[in-house]
C-alpha cells in the first residue's frame, strides 16, 4: 500500500507496535515492565486511555497473562506484552488461553537467554514460541517482522487472526527491533468488525449457558477436543506468508526471519555484487512455517544456509521441509551478539565452495 | 528423626551495636558496583552484610541491586551471592536454608550457622513475590531473612510503578498531563503490617531506614538472631524515580521518617515497638514534620497542587490519629470518607 511521505512518522519499534495496536482498537492491555519491551507498557499507560481503553499493570507476568485470559474471556480486545523470561511466566496461562480457544495478542521482544540472560537482541524463543503454547498440543500463531513498518502492520494482522481462529497471536521480534527507530505509517483497522462474541461471559439472561474452561477429564473428550484444535491448526496454515528475495535466479539460499533477515538480505547483495547468486527466503509467519517456499527453494538451489540469533531453532524447520533434498547448513550467533554481513556472506561462500566439492 | 526435621538449627548470636563507633569497619560488600550516585539501595547492601558478618550466604532476586552489583563479569559482593528469579527470594531463601539444614544434618556440611539473607525490591516482593514471601513466612523450621529495599519503582527498567509506588507520584506509568493530573491514585502497600498481621510463625518483621544506619543494622542482627523465617522492609530514596539531586538521600530518608511517612517499628514474637524518631514522635516528644517538606524535594511530586500536599497530609494524619494501631495497622473503628482531589 502506497502512502504519502506525510503520512509516516518516526518511531521507536516498541512504541510502533503499541500504536498499531491501539489503531486495531486494542480495549485492553495487562502488562509488567521488563527491558527491552517495557516502551510498549509506557505507551500504552500514556495512551490507551485517551481511547477509553483500559490499561493495567500487573503485579507479575502470570498476573498479566490470567488478566489477558479473563478480559478475553468477557469478550474484549485484548493485548499484553514482554521480553523473554516474562513469556516463560506466561506459559501455563497461554496453554490455558489456547485450551479455551479465547482470542488476544502477545508480543514477545526477544533478548538473550537462558536465565535472566540479558537485554540484548535474540531469536532464541522461537521454539517456544512456535512448537506449543506452553504445555499440551496447543499452537500460537507466530508473526515475526523485519521492519519496523512490519511490526506495525503485523501487529495489526495479529488481531484479526486472533479472533479469526480464536487463537493467541504472537508477534515475535527481538530487543533492536524493539529500540531502534525507523518511519512507519499505520493503517487503521481492524478487517474484522469487533463485537462482543456470542460465547463470551458478558453475565447471565441472554442465552445459553457459558463456559470457558480447559479441563475436559475423560480421556475421550480431551482427545476430540485436541482432535478438534488440531482441525483448526490445519486451517491456520492458509495464513502462512513468506518473502522470497532475488529467489528467481538463485543458486544459494538463506533462509532468515526477522532482524537477521535483514542482514542476510545486505549479504546477499553483497554475494550478487561479487557474482555469486544468492537470494533470501524470508519467513513472515514462522507458524504457520511456510514450508513450501522451502520445499520449493530445495528444488532450485544447491544449498541452503538458515541464519539466527539462537543455536539452530527455525533450520530444524527448513531441514523438515527440505527433506534432505538440498544441503542445509546452520549459522548462528547466541547470547545477544548480532551476525554482520560480512560474516554471512562468508558463510555463503563456504556453503557454495563445500556444495562444489561434493 | 522426626524432630530434627522439624527444630530450628541454633542462629548466629549477633549483639546489637552500641553506638557507630562500635560499627565493624570491616566491608562486605565493597567497590564495583554500577549503583547511580546517591543510591540508598546500595548502602542498604553494604549495612545489611556489615551487620551480618562474613558467614552469611546473600540472595537478591531481579533488579536493580542485582543488575547494578553483579554483572560484566564484576561483583562488589565478597560473601556468596546467588541471583533468583524476580518473584523468588521467598521460596529461594527458603530452599536455601533448607538445604544447608539438611546438609548438616546428613553429616555433608560441618554443623554451624549460617545467615541466609535473601533480598528483594519493590516490584520483586511486593508485587510478584508477595506470595512466596507470605509462604516462606510459614516455616518456622528454617533461618533465614528477607529485606526487602523499596525504592518505590521499578527502577532497574527506568521507573515504573509497583505496588509500593505512593500515590500520586510520576512514573513511567503514570505520566501527569493536563486534562489529568494524577495518573496513579492507589496508595501504597502495607507489606511489613501485612506480614506481621497474618504471619503468626513469624518471629520478627521491622520496618527500617538506612538514614538511621545504626538502627538499622541493629534490626538485621536481632532478624537473623531470633531466627526462624522473618522480614524487614526498608524505604530507599532513589535520586532516579524520585527525582532528586543525589545528596539528598540520606536528608531524604530521615524526612520520610520525621514526616511520619514511613512509621519505624519491630514487631518481635508478637509484641510492637515503635522505635528511633517515630517513637519519639508517638510519644510526642517530637513533631511530625508536614509531608510537604517531603514531597517537595521530590520532582516525581512536582505536578502536586496544594490539595494534592493537603490530601496526602490528611492521609498521613489518618495513619497516626485514626488507625487501630498508629503507623501499622489500618484498621478504623469509625470510617471517613476519602476524598481525594480530582
Amino acid at each position: 500500500m502506497a502512502t504519502a511521505l506525510t503520512d509516516r512518522v518516526l518511531m521507536k519499534g516498541n512504541e510502533a507496535i503499541a500504536e498499531a495496536a491501539i489503531r486495531a482498537g486494542v480495549q485492553a492491555y495487562f502488562g509488567y515492565p521488563i527491558t527491552p519491551q517495557s516502551e510498549i507498557s509506557e505507551y500504552m499507560a500514556a495512551h490507551l486511555p485517551e481511547h477509553g481503553g483500559a490499561f493495567l499493570q500487573a503485579e507479575s507476568e502470570v498476573a498479566a497473562i490470567n488478566m489477558v485470559y479473563g478480559a478475553a474471556g468477557a469478550g474484549a480486545r485484548v493485548m499484553t506484552s514482554t521480553s523473554s523470561p516474562g513469556i516463560s511466566l506466561m506459559q501455563e496461562g497461554l496453554s490455558y488461553i489456547v485450551g479455551s480457544e479465547l482470542p488476544c495478542v502477545i508480543i514477545n521482544v526477544m533478548r538473550g537467554g537462558p536465565g535472566l540472560g540479558n537485554i540484548a537482541p535474540s531469536q532464541a524463543d522461537y521454539f517456544q514460541a512456535t512448537k506449543s503454547a506452553g504445555h499440551g498440543d496447543g499452537r500460537n500463531l507466530v508473526l515475526a517482522p523485519s521492519t519496523i513498518q512490519e511490526a506495525a502492520d503485523l501487529t495489526l494482522l495479529a488481531f484479526d487472526l486472533a479472533d479469526r481462529y480464536r487463537n493467541p497471536a504472537m508477534v515475535l521480534t527481538d530487543g533492536i527491533t524493539g529500540q531502534m527507530m525507523e518511519p512507519v505509517a499505520f493503517r487503521e483497522g481492524p478487517s474484522l468488525p469487533r463485537e462482543v462474541p456470542a460465547w463470551a461471559t458478558t453475565g447471565a439472561g441472554d442465552g445459553p449457558v457459558r463456559l470457558i474452561n480447559s479441563i475436559y477429564l475423560e480421556p475421550e473428550a480431551l482427545e476430540a477436543h485436541n482432535q478438534r484444535l488440531q482441525e483448526k491448526y490445519r486451517r491456520m496454515q492458509v495464513e502462512v506468508r513468506s518473502e522470497a528475495y532475488l529467489m528467481d535466479d538463485a543458486v544459494v539460499a538463506v533462509a532468515a526471519y526477522g532482524l537477521t533477515a535483514r542482514i542476510a538480505r545486505t549479504a546477499v547483495d553483497r554475494a550478487r555484487a561479487k557474482g555469486i547468486r544468492a537470494g533470501l527466503l524470508r519467513p513472515i509467519t514462522v507458524y504457520p512455517f511456510p514450508t513450501q517456499a522451502c520445499a520449493d527453494a530445495a528444488g532450485q538451489v544447491a544449498g541452503i544456509l538458515t541464519v539466527e540469533m539462537s543455536a539452530g531453532q527455525m533450520v530444524e524447520d527448513v531441514r523438515l521441509a527440505v527433506e534432505g533434498r538440498t544441503p542445509v547448513r546452520f549459522y548462528g550467533r547466541l547470547g545477544g551478539v548480532v551476525p554482520t554481513p560480512p560474516e554471512v556472506l562468508a558463510q555463503i561462500e563456504r556453503l557454495l565452495s563445500e556444495v562444489k566439492a561434493r | 528423626m522426626a524432630d530434627a526435621i522439624e527444630t530450628t538449627l541454633p542462629t548466629q548470636q549477633l549483639e546489637a551495636m552500641k553506638g557507630v563507633k562500635k560499627v565493624p569497619l570491616e566491608e562486605f560488600f565493597t567497590s564495583g558496583h554500577r549503583t547511580c550516585q546517591g543510591c540508598e539501595s546500595a548502602l542498604v547492601m553494604k549495612l545489611m552484610v556489615k551487620a551480618a558478618g562474613p558467614r552469611t550466604i546473600v540472595l537478591g532476586s531481579t533488579g536493580c541491586m542485582y543488575v547494578a552489583n553483579t554483572t560484566y563479569y564484576s561483583t562488589s559482593w565478597v560473601v556468596p551471592w546467588m541471583h533468583t528469579q524476580l518473584g523468588s527470594s521467598g521460596s529461594a531463601g527458603m530452599g536455601t536454608a533448607a538445604a544447608l539444614k539438611v546438609l548438616m544434618r546428613k553429616g555433608k556440611m560441618k554443623e554451624e550457622p549460617i545467615n541466609v539473607i535473601a533480598f528483594c525490591g519493590d516490584g520483586g516482593g511486593a508485587d510478584m513475590g508477595l506470595s512466596a514471601i507470605s509462604a516462606a513466612l510459614t516455616h518456622p523450621q528454617y533461618n533465614f531473612l528477607i529485606l526487602l529495599y523499596d525504592n518505590e519503582s521499578y527502577a532497574n527498567t527506568d521507573i515504573q510503578l509497583s505496588g509500593l509506588t505512593p500515590y500520586g507520584a510520576h512514573t513511567t506509568f503514570s505520566p501527569p498531563g493536563k486534562a489529568k493530573r494524577i495518573m496513579h491514585r492507589r496508595w501504597k502497600k502495607n507489606v511489613a503490617g501485612m506480614l506481621a498481621a497474618g504471619h503468626p510463625e513469624c518471629r520478627y518483621v521491622a520496618t527500617v531506614d538506612a538514614s538511621y544506619a545504626v538502627e538499622m543494622m541493629n534490626r538485621v542482627r536481632k532478624a537473623l538472631t531470633i531466627g526462624g523465617p522473618t522480614f524487614i522492609h526498608s524505604l530507599d530514596p532513589c535520586p532516579k524515580g524520585w527525582d532528586y539531586d543525589p545528596m539528598l538521600s540520606h536528608e531524604l530518608g530521615e524526612l520520610a521518617v520525621d514526616a511520619g511517612v514511613w512509621p519505624l517499628y519491630e514487631v518481635e514474637n508478637g509484641l510492637l515497638k515503635l522505635y528511633g524518631r517515630t517513637k519519639q514522635i508517638a510519644e510526642k516528644r517530637a513533631r511530625r514534620k508536614p509531608v510537604r517538606d517531603f514531597l517537595l524535594k521530590q520532582g516525581r511530586f512536582a505536578h502536586f497542587t496544594d490539595d494534592d500536599i493537603d490530601y496526602f497530609q490528611a492521609k498521613i494524619d489518618e495513619m497516626w490519629t485514626k488507625w487501630l494501631i498508629p503507623g501499622v495497622i489500618p484498621f478504623h473503628t469509625e470510617l471517613d470518607r476519602d476524598q481525594p482531589p480530582a
